[in-house]
Formats: structure tokens, C-alpha cells, sequence
């Protein structure tokens, strides 16, 4: 009589090890979600300045010939590509977290919704810019 | 009409357990026409190379779910996939990730089957209803909202394609929770609240980060990664009603 | 050898085997169930129907129409009591399936819509979109969760009966992931394997529809009843042989040939306006239908394809939203296999084979002749089909009969014991031996493929849409030749696991039993009858010498012994089959008499 606990099968299960760059679409999941941590970087920055500004103006002059420093005007462009790419990731999933939004009776599809809201997110980014540039 | 028969190379990994240390590649050179898939393409090599091929196949059609496997590291249907696209490069087919290998391209998918079956994936009537009353009303708008999600064929792609999965098969996954949800958004179903324990869990639909390419893969713009987020609003509004009135008789 | 005790065990986990396992469960939830199948149960081949399953909602519409519309589809070969209940519990069934959470498709008012189908008066078809068959499968299995008293045995391969006593008491499987056998010993065995379709060159079949209950019970002396008929389906892609629904037709598609030139009304099916009509033009029996399709491929007037000619089925008329929204699959199959979009351009189609009518002979209460023995859906001939089945009964045929099935079983195995183990056990090992000769064989010198091949042709030659006598007999030749080269055939993979080559020779020997039964039957039917049409003096139908079934009994080393049974008649006489025209002004005649 054979043995029922042993068989021949001997599953073999692959490594997950260097995943995400196997596939562009993880890539871009990964740069995606390394935004985050861009974006809390430079609340930090902010709140530093804020920080020097509450202290004395001294302080807070210091804060600003810092973020002039060319280094800083460098390091300040690649983190606005990182939030523009994070904003349009935000707005490109989106629509795969949302229940389905109806208008006019048909169901609104999924890049209408990540089209208005990236067109939402370039109109308020205009608006404060004029309202900054305006008090200066 | 004499046309130079095309011939392509498909790289297979294979997997003999009793054989075999670990998977290897072995390379065949099919001749195909624009009309052949790449199952058709594994058929051939069956047939006329190599009868010690093993996989899974049955309608051709991309209705049972069968084929599913990585065909150039995207998680594809072999039977909807078709050869010419990889004209005149060569294919890569492998199984399907995050799932052990059993046999060269077979996957041992127990897993997935008692995750399905975990979720009281049928019908727990709202209201009582004998036969012999006919059919329980619902309207084409009623229907709509599970439709999308009753569409899935079990073909386990996005869990091939769900990292989360890979990295902890503790997690539910993309397509049990689509299933799940078609249950909960079916008029005819009450059973939402004997579904929100596996739910709210870590390993429900908390697991998931919003990569979303369970929904690109998916044959049958199911959209799962839709069905687990929308979940996420379900299972925190939960918690918190539960906060304010709990739920009776303990979990 | 692992031994399993149930009191029923089903092979096949398909619409009629989920059934029958529900049916079961519901009726004695003391009762162990083991689901044999060799692939998980949502691949099962009910996945793939499309158009719908019938069901008399409508008040115009009656249970005496559904009969007769069936009766007459069937060409009068139909066993009619068993017809009366099939039809008297159609829409029980499909209410059964809505209450277990089936999507069907629904009017505005939140009732159950349903179509006009081919061959029927009144419209009676259900549909969920144009997966029916997917979602019916996929109710079915959920469901089919709910009960504890069903074990499953999913990828298990049922290489054998066991058969002891006069009664069949349980089944062999191998589990596919290990090579090794089981022994499921059972009180009372459901067959519910499905088709043979496989046996031909061009299907609608999927791969696993092999025939293996058919042989199965054939090979323990169970008849094979009716198996010259087999359904052409007439839109199928050419080359793959994918399904183009029926609902295509339903929803007022028309065909045309290469003129563009509606041909079917040449062929008694007409006229062609108005359109849509029940019961003409396009929504005619499909053995008619087929039988068009090869008269203009005759005549010259079909299109030419790189898979083979074709007629076109024109979907244009009918919009984009009607087409996108109630035949979707269709979009997909023709848009991703044939880049062709069926909102502006028509989609070439030809018949292939897509039902095997006859099968495993049960009465009324899908009891075979071997006690203990069921068999249920496609793999039987309970005698509602006859010559040619009517879209939309089959899926029909899977509730209505897998309840029964079910039923019948679990009353069965309630009052029955089974022998001593040790006699079972070595009937078994004996039944395993037998499985494992085509691996363990040294000097085999046919391949599989070759074998399969040679098979599929024969059978598309001799038992084609039109028959001729000799043709026929060469395809009964060459499959006692295949038989003969079978004893040799090899198995390159000695393996256990997944050894999909050993199981592929276990069902060539399946598949070249059936297609003997089919041949053999084929041959010696000499009349024209439902899907049984010959060219060869036998024109004409014969209710004389063969207003009878076919049975086909095996006889180890031949042919199947060839012998006829009685049809049984209540309310329908045989009279001219008639669709179109012609069939409106028989009815008419009928009427007028009542």
C-alpha cells in the first residue's frame, strides 16, 4: 500500500526579490509612491522656515539664503518634478478608488475623471501663483 | 500561393519536480501563421516537439480561465495572445507569478480556491422569497452595479500581477474581493454584514497600496483594484459606525 | 491506493453535475457528496454557452408550444413524456438559478426579459447578456459552496467505474497533481462529463469535451444511444471554430453569402420579410441552417477565408448600443481573433460541431440501464433532444435533469450497500493497471497527435453535415484501424506529476470509442432525419423502417453492436417538419382542426 503523505510534487516557489524592476508599470508604481516621501521632505523644509520665522528675522533670513543657495534651487527642481509626476499619479488612480459617479444617467468613465482632475489641480496651482505673485 | 513559412522561438520555463532541481528554460521554434495564439503555438509544440509539456487550456475562447500564464513577464491569457505580436523577437512564456510552479507551466492554485471560498461567495437573501413567487425584481440599473464584477473567470491574472500578493499571499487578493463585492452590491443580497469581518481585516482589503495593475491586466475589465478601494470607504465607515453601535454578539 | 466512501459520487462538475451535486445536498444534507472533475469546476465547457436558457414566462406562450416547438426541432425522435417534464419544470429551474443569484437580463420593470430563439414559436429564452452559460456555471458553483456535504475533487481524472454486483459502486480517479489513484466508492454514480465533440476537426468544444462518461459506461455495457446525431452550430468561426451565439440572430442579425443575397430563403425558410420572424429565415432549427451553409458552398456563392469558406452573419442593422450592450462577447471574439468589428463590418462564420445529441441511454428519471448508474446533461440521451436539439434547451436540460439526477440518486444510495471493500479495492487495482499500460509501454510506435488527427478527419469526412454511405463506411474503417494502432500508441512522459501526456492517451481511447458509436450508428441509419442528412438515396425521412433510436452496444475488439428501440409518442404524431412559410401554413392547417 503507498504512503499518502508523501507524493512526487515538490511546488517551487519563485523569489520576489528585485520585483518592481522587473516590470515598467512597477517602476513607475515605485517612483509613484517614492513621491511621498519627497512631498513630506519638503513639508519639513517649510516647516523649518516657519520655525526660523517664528524665532527672529534673522533666522529667517538665514532660512531664506539657504533655499537661494544654487544646490537648493537644484534639489527644489527635481522635488517639483516629483510632485507634478505625484499629482498626475494621484489623479490616474483615482477614479480605480472612487464608487462609480453618474452623470446625465450614463456612468462617467475613468479618464474623465482623471482628466478633470488633473485640469482642477493646474487651475488652483494657477490661481496660487497669481495670489502669491500678486502680494509681492 | 507559396509564402515563406514563418517560424518563432518560444523560450518556455519548465519544471519536471521529480526531474528537476529547479525550472529551466527550453527553447522551441514553432512555425505559426497571424492567426495562431500562443496556446495554439504551446499545442504545436505538444503535438509535434515536445509531449511532455504540461499546462492548463480548455475553451480557447477567454471564458473558462484556464491559460493564464507570463508571456514576456505580463500576466496574459495564452489563448488571447497572439504569436505574431512578438514577430520577429520570440516569445518568453512562463507561469503565472506568485504562485508555486507544480509543472512547467502549471501553477498549484489551492490557495486562491479556499480564499473563494472563504468570502460566502452565493446569495444570503435579504427577503424570503418560495419559488413559486417567481423571480425577485431587479432593474437593469440594479443589475449595472454588480454586473462588472460578476464578469470575473477566476483566471488569477491579477493576482499575478498584484506585488502585495506576491510579497504576503496572507492577502485576500484582487479577484476574491471583486467577488466579494459583487455579492455585497447584488439588491438581492443581505449578507454584507457576515462579509465585513474578512473585510476589515489586515488581510482584507487594508493589504492593498493602490498599484492597480490587477485592473490592467484583468481580460474582462472586471477592475478589481475599483472593488477593493471602494471597500476601503465601506470597511472605515464600519469602523466607525461600529465605534458608536456595536455590533451585537461580540465579532 | 487511497480510498474515499460517499453515498453519491458525480463526475463532471459542470452545469448538470453542480446540479445534481445541489440537488443532493438540499435533499439529504446527511448524505456525502464527492464532485469528481478533471478540471476545476468554472473551466467545466457550460462556461463557454452563450445564447440562453428556456423556460415558458410569457403569457401568450404555453407549455404545449414549448413541447412541440422541441418535438418538432427534434424530428419526432424525441422520447415526448420525458419532453412534458422537462418542459413543465424549465422555468422552475431558471427561477431556482435567479433566487441563487444568477444575473439574467431584465426588462425595465425588473422582470426576467427574455428572446426569441432558433426554431422556437414564442419567445422563452433567458439570457444573462451573451455569457449565459458562464454565469449559469458560475451561480452554480458559488452556490454549490454553501453545502458541507459536497466534497469536491477538483483536477481528478475518472479513468474508470467500478462496477460489482450488477451495480456500479463507486469510480477511479487519478489526481492529476500526483499521478497517483484514488478509489470513490459510492452507492450511486451521476455521469455528468458533457459532449464528445472533440472527435471532430472543427469544434465549438473546448478541450476537455472528450467524451469520457460516454465510454466510460459504454465500456461496462451501458447503450450509446442516437449518436449519429450530431449539431453543426451554423456561425462559428472558421479556422478556431469559436461560438457565435444564436442570440446573434435572436437580436435580428441575418446571414448572407457572397452576393449578399440572404440565402436561406432557398432553402424552405423564407420569405425574408418580416424580419425578425420565430421559426424562419435565420431563426430556423440549426440543422437546417448547416445543411444552407453546405448547399452554397456547393454552389460557389460562399466567401473565401485563409481558415476555409464562409457566409457572413451582418450585425450591422442592429446599432452599436444594442450590439455592445446584449452580445459583448461576440464584439470581443471577432475584434481580438478576427480584427473585425461587428458594428461596421459582417463576420465571416461557417458550422462547426457544437452538441452531441445522442449518449449514455437513461429513462426518463436519467437511470441507465446498470443500477447505480445516472447520467445527466450533454453526456446523456434522455430523449429530449431527438434528432436536433433547439438552441436554449440545453442549458435548460443541465437544472431540470441535474435536480433529478440528484434526486434520484440520493434515494438510491439512501437504501443501497456496497460489497465487501476488498472486492471493490481489486477492482480497482485491476481498473489502474489498465489506466497505466499506455505509459508503461516499451515499444509503442504511434504518437497521440497523429492518432487524434487522423481520427478528426475521418469524422469530418463521414459524419459531416451530409452523409453518404460509402464515405461512412471508410470513416468506420479507419476508426477500427485506430483502434487497432491505439494498442500501440506511446507516452514519452513517464512521469507523475501533471502528466498531461498519459491523460491525453487515456482520452484518445475515450474519444475513438465514441466516435466508433457515432460512425457505426451513422452508418447504419438509412434515412434523412434532424441532423442525420444523407445524399445517397436515403433523402427523405423514414417513419416506417426508423422512427426509432440507435443504440450502440460495445463489443470488445469490433464495432458496436448496432440494434433499435421504440420512440415514445403522447401528443405529437410525426408530421412534416416545417419552418418559414410553410411552416406558418401548417400551423395554420393544425389550428383549424383543433
Amino acid at each position: 500500500m503507498s504512503d499518502m503523505q508523501h507524493d512526487a510534487r515538490r511546488p517551487y516557489v519563485r523569489p520576489m526579490t528585485g520585483w518592481w524592476r522587473k516590470n515598467p508599470y512597477f517602476v513607475c508604481y515605485m517612483l509613484r509612491e517614492g513621491t511621498a516621501l519627497v512631498v513630506a521632505a519638503y513639508a519639513m523644509v517649510l516647516l523649518t522656515g516657519l520655525l526660523c520665522l517664528a524665532t527672529s528675522e534673522a533666522a529667517f533670513n538665514g532660512w531664506l539664503a539657504v533655499l537661494r543657495h544654487p544646490f537648493s534651487i537644484a534639489l527644489h527642481l527635481l522635488a517639483l518634478a516629483a510632485m507634478v509626476y505625484h499629482t498626475w499619479s494621484w489623479f490616474d488612480i483615482m477614479p480605480k478608488t472612487m464608487p462609480p459617479v453618474y452623470a446625465g444617467g450614463k456612468r462617467v468613465p475613468r479618464h474623465v475623471i482623471t482628466r478633470a482632475g488633473i485640469v482642477t489641480a493646474i487651475v488652483v496651482t494657477l490661481l496660487i501663483l497669481l495670489l502669491t505673485w500678486s502680494l509681492t | 500561393m507559396s509564402e515563406q513559412q514563418r517560424m518563432i522561438d518560444i523560450e518556455v520555463l519548465r519544471y519536471r519536480p521529480e526531474e528537476d532541481a529547479e525550472p529551466f528554460f527550453q527553447t522551441y521554434t514553432v512555425p505559426f501563421t497571424d492567426d495562431m495564439s500562443v496556446l495554439q503555438g504551446l499545442q504545436y509544440i505538444k503535438d509535434e516537439l515536445d509531449s511532455t509539456l504540461s499546462y492548463r487550456w480548455s475553451c480557447r475562447m477567454a471564458i473558462c480561465g484556464s491559460c493564464g500564464m507570463m508571456i514576456n513577464g505580463k500576466p496574459e491569457l495564452s489563448c488571447h495572445t497572439f504569436l505574431r505580436h512578438f514577430y520577429p523577437g520570440g516569445l518568453r512564456v512562463e507561469p503565472l507569478n506568485h504562485f508555486p510552479i507544480e509543472r512547467d507551466l502549471v501553477v498549484r492554485v489551492d490557495d486562491f480556491i479556499g480564499k473563494l471560498e472563504s468570502i460566502k461567495p452565493y446569495i444570503i437573501a435579504k427577503e424570503v422569497r418560495r419559488l413559486e413567487q417567481g423571480e425577485y425584481l431587479q432593474t437593469p440599473a440594479e443589475r449595472d452595479r454588480y454586473e462588472q464584477f460578476s464578469s470575473c473567470i477566476n483566471c488569477m491574472l491579477c493576482y499575478a500581477a498584484c506585488p502585495q500578493y506576491g510579497l504576503d499571499n496572507k492577502f485576500m487578493g484582487p479577484g476574491v474581493l471583486a467577488l466579494l463585492h459583487r455579492y455585497n452590491a447584488d439588491s438581492r443580497d443581505g449578507g454584507q454584514a457576515q462579509r465585513m469581518e474578512l473585510v476589515n481585516a489586515e488581510e482584507g482589503v487594508w493589504n492593498c497600496t493602490a498599484v492597480g495593475y490587477c485592473s490592467e491586466v484583468c481580460p474582462k475589465g472586471v477592475d478589481p483594484a475599483n472593488a477593493v478601494n471602494i471597500n476601503k470607504i465601506n470597511s472605515a465607515k464600519d469602523y466607525f459606525i461600529n465605534l458608536v453601535r456595536p455590533r451585537e454578539g461580540g465579532k | 491506493m487511497e480510498i474515499f466512501e460517499a453515498d453519491v459520487a458525480i463526475v463532471g462538475g459542470g452545469g448538470a453535475g453542480l446540479r445534481a451535486a445541489i440537488a443532493v445536498a438540499e435533499k439529504d444534507p446527511t448524505l456525502k457528496i464527492a464532485l469528481v472533475s478533471k478540471v476545476y469546476p468554472m473551466r467545466s465547457h457550460t462556461v463557454a454557452a452563450e445564447g440562453g436558457s428556456a423556460g415558458v414566462v410569457q403569457s401568450h406562450d404555453s407549455l404545449d408550444h414549448h413541447f412541440n416547438d422541441t418535438v418538432t426541432g427534434g424530428d419526432w425522435l424525441c422520447e415526448q413524456d420525458v419532453v412534458e417534464y422537462f418542459v413543465a419544470n424549465c422555468t422552475r429551474e431558471m427561477v431556482q438559478l435567479e433566487h441563487w443569484g444568477c444575473p439574467w437580463s431584465r426588462k425595465d420593470d425588473g422582470h426576467i426579459n427574455v428572446r426569441a430563439f432558433g426554431g422556437m414559436k414564442i419567445e422563452r429564452t433567458w439570457f444573462a447578456a451573451d455569457k449565459t452559460g458562464f454565469h449559469m456555471l458560475h451561480t452554480l458553483f458559488q452556490t454549490s459552496i454553501k453545502y458541507p456535504s459536497i466534497k469536491r475533487f477538483d483536477e481528478f481524472f475518472c479513468c474508470d467505474l467500478i462496477v460489482e454486483d450488477g451495480r456500479c459502486q463507486g469510480v477511479l480517479a487519478i489526481q492529476i497533481s500526483t499521478g497517483k489513484f484514488v478509489l470513490i466508492k459510492a452507492k450511486a454514480v451521476v455521469i455528468a462529463t458533457g459532449g464528445a465533440g472533440r472527435v471532430f476537426r472543427q469544434s465549438t468544444n473546448g478541450g476537455i469535451v472528450t467524451g469520457d462518461g460516454m465510454a466510460l459506461a459504454y465500456r461496462h455495457g451501458v447503450p450509446l444511444r442516437d449518436m449519429e446525431f450530431v449539431q453543426y452550430h451554423p456561425t462559428a468561426m472558421p479556422g478556431t471554430g469559436l461560438l457565435f451565439t444564436e442570440a446573434c440572430r435572436g437580436e435580428g442579425g441575418i446571414l448572407v453569402n457572397k452576393d449578399g443575397y440572404r440565402y436561406l430563403q432557398d432553402y424552405g425558410l423564407g420569405p425574408p420579410d418580416p424580419w425578425p420572424r420565430k421559426k424562419a429565415m435565420e431563426l430556423g432549427p440549426r440543422d437546417r441552417l448547416s445543411q444552407a451553409f453546405w448547399h452554397e458552398d456547393r454552389k460557389g456563392r460562399t466567401v473565401s477565408t485563409p481558415q476555409g469558406s464562409a457566409v457572413l452573419l451582418d450585425l450591422r442593422h442592429l446599432g452599436e448600443k444594442k450590439i455592445r450592450e446584449r452580445l459583448p462577447l461576440i464584439c470581443e471574439l471577432a475584434e481580438r481573433f478576427m480584427n473585425i468589428d461587428p458594428v461596421h463590418q459582417p463576420i465571416p462564420v461557417r458550422p462547426a460541431i457544437h452538441y452531441t445529441m445522442g449518449g449514455i441511454l437513461v429513462n426518463g428519471k436519467t437511470e441507465s440501464p446498470l443500477p447505480g448508474l445516472y447520467a445527466v446533461g450533454e453526456c446523456s440521451s434522455v430523449g429530449i433532444h431527438g434528432a436536433n436539439r433547439l438552441g436554449s434547451n440545453s442549458l435548460a436540460e443541465l437544472c431540470v435533469f441535474g435536480k433529478l439526477a440528484g434526486d434520484e440518486a440520493a434515494d438510491f444510495a439512501r437504501t443501497a450497500q456496497l460489497s465487501a471493500s476488498s472486492t471493490l479495492e481489486k477492482l480497482a487495482e485491476a481498473a489502474s493497471q489498465r489506466a497505466l499500460e499506455p505509459m508503461k509501454r516499451e515499444n509503442g510506435t504511434e504518437r497521440i497527435s497523429i492518432l487524434r488527427k487522423e481520427m478528426a478527419l475521418a469524422m469530418e469526412r463521414g459524419c459531416g453535415i451530409y452523409r453518404i454511405g460509402s464515405e461512412m463506411q471508410e470513416t468506420c474503417d479507419k476508426l477500427d484501424e485506430l483502434k487497432l494502432r491505439y494498442q500501440r500508441v506511446t507516452v514519452d512522459d513517464k512521469s507523475s506529476v501533471w502528466n498531461t501526456d498519459w491523460l491525453q492517451a487515456i482520452e484518445l481511447g475515450f474519444q475513438l470509442d465514441v466516435a466508433q458509436a457515432m460512425a457505426y450508428s451513422a452508418l447504419n441509419r438509412k434515412e434523412s432525419r434532424g441532423a442525420h442528412q444523407r445524399l445517397d438515396g436515403y433523402e427523405e425521412r423514414d417513419d416506417v423502417n426508423f422512427l426509432k433510436h440507435t443504440l450502440a452496444t460495445y463489443t470488445p475488439d469490433d464495432g458496436p453492436a448496432i440494434s433499435y428501440s421504440d420512440v415514445k409518442i403522447t401528443k405529437s404524431q410525426p408530421a412534416v417538419r416545417a419552418y418559414g412559410a410553410a411552416g406558418e401554413q401548417a400551423e395554420g392547417k393544425e389550428a383549424s382542426h383543433v
